[in-house]
Order: C-alpha cells, then structure tokens, then sequence
C-alpha cells in the first residue's frame, strides 16, 4: 500500500506573515510552485497561499497586502504515514491542490512536506523515472 | 482600457481526445509538465477541461479502461479573446481552476483558441512581461 510519504516532496517553501503578496509571487514564478505555506519564525505553520488565492489580488497593490490576509489558515492535520487514499479524500473535500504534511515526530504544526495533485498524476500516470526521461530525449541527427 | 485575456493568454493548447483512457491523459499531463489537458471530440470542439484534481477522481477506478469524458469538467462557460481579465480570474476562483480555455469570438465556435494560465498571471505581478 502506498502511503503519503512516498510521494509528497521533502521540505517546504515558505515565507513568514508579514511578507507581502509580491514576495509570494516571486516566488511562484521562480520556483513554478503553485502554493507557499506561511510560517512564523519558530517554524510553526499558520496557513497556506494557493495561487488562486493570490490571483484575487490581480491588478491591485500586492507591496500594501500581507501574506497573513490572503492566506488560508492551515487546519487539515495530515501525517505521512496515513494512506494515500486518505489524503486523496482530503483534496477532494476541501477541494485543494496541495497538503502540507505535518509528522508528529517533528512536533505539532511543523511541516516536514507536502504533497500536491500533480505528485498524484505523476504515480497514476505510471511512467518510470528511465522512461520519462526517455520520452524527453530528443533523437540525435 | 480595461484589459483583456486577448493580453495574457498563450494562443494553442495540449488538448487529447475524449475516448482518450485516463492513464494517456495523465502522461500526457506528466510528459508535457502542464496541470491541464482540453478534451475535445472528433471534429475538434471542446468539450472539457481535464486538472490534476479531475483525474483524482479516477485513483482507484481502472485507468486503462476509464475515458476522459467520464472525468471532465464539462466546458460550458464561453471565455473569448476579449473577455475582461478580471472576469476570467472570478471564474478561475469559483472554479478552483488555475487555466481557462480561451475559444474563438465567432458565434457557435467551439474551437479552441488558446489558454490562460495562472502562471503567466503570476509572473505578470511580479513585475516581469508587463505591469498587473
């Protein structure tokens, strides 16, 4: 059985409350992320910003505009030992694109990971780390 | 001047075919690295939008035998090249949908024009290809 540690990406991008919504962007846009959690400096998590939550914010003064007033507050608990079916119900209930994975070990609100819709596709997808690269081999003349 | 999709919109889409099984089009998703394939039927028209969260709703079920059109958001609200942006980003939130399929502004043309990406939004508020 496949559990959400096996596919959720070590590690978390994050930015603290009091960034504003251009440093979030700059974010995405470099690291081609759709989602940066928002933590306070001892680490704890305190929610998540989604691009669409940022893309509300389109055309307006993203400097004068907090990361703690687009963010959705973080409320889901999910550990990577539960199985993948679980988190997948999660998603689909809330309907989010991304879980940030909290290991108890670690202690409490401390994001280890996350896992995003795209890992989901990419193992339903069945492709094999040699074959994808295979695939995007270009043939030599 | 108010602007609109025609600005930030990327002309072309991926799209697969609705009789496509649902393990081809998550490939072609991972091949590709986009979070999003239009499905259209044989004589070209959209008739959906296939996100990662789309094909969630397969885990479980046979992929090889389950198509795309079982799983699809169904294509029903029109986004034309000259459709105000913020109108496109209102239906991006209530959707939860990060692309929107762009179709041409012809009456009763169901084909596909191009699509606007989230990202390419994104990078517009960073400042970089145009001030938001």
């Amino acid at each position: 059985m496949i559990s959400v540690c096996d596919l959720m990406h070590r590690g978390v991008l994050y930015c603290y409350p009091d960034d504003s919504a251009k440093v979030i962007a700059e974010m995405m846009a470099t690291h081609q992320i759709r989602s940066v959690a928002v933590m306070d400096e001892s680490g704890e998590v305190w929610g998540s910003v989604s691009m669409l939550d940022l893309l509300r914010f389109y055309g307006k003064d993203l400097e004068q505009t907090r990361a703690d007033e687009i963010m959705r507050p973080y409320r889901i608990e999910v550990d990577p030992q539960w199985p993948l079916e679980e988190a997948i119900t999660l998603m689909k209930k809330h309907k989010i694109e991304h879980l940030l994975i909290i290991d108890p070990h670690a202690g409490p609100k401390r994001p280890v990971g996350i896992l995003t819709d795209f890992d989901i596709v990419r193992h339903m997808s069945d492709i094999k780390v040699g074959d994808f690269e295979q695939m995007l081999k270009i043939p030599s003349p | 001047m108010e602007e609109t999709v025609m600005h930030r919109m990327k002309r072309g889409a991926i799209t697969c075919r609705d009789e496509c099984t649902v393990r081809e089009v998550a490939q072609i998703m991972v091949v590709n690295r986009i979070g999003y394939c239009v499905v259209v039927n044989e004589k070209h028209e959209v008739v959906g939008i296939i996100s990662p969260r789309s094909i969630l709703k397969a885990f479980g079920m046979d992929l090889d035998s389950t198509k795309a059109k079982e799983i699809l958001l169904p294509y029903t609200i029109t986004i034309t090249p000259r459709s105000p942006l913020s109108e496109a980003i209102e239906l991006m939130n209530k959707k939860r949908i990060d692309h929107l399929i762009v179709v041409s502004d012809r009456p009763g043309s169901k084909a596909v024009y191009g699509i606007l990406h989230g990202e390419d939004l994104v990078r517009v508020m960073t400042g970089v290809g145009g001030a938001a």
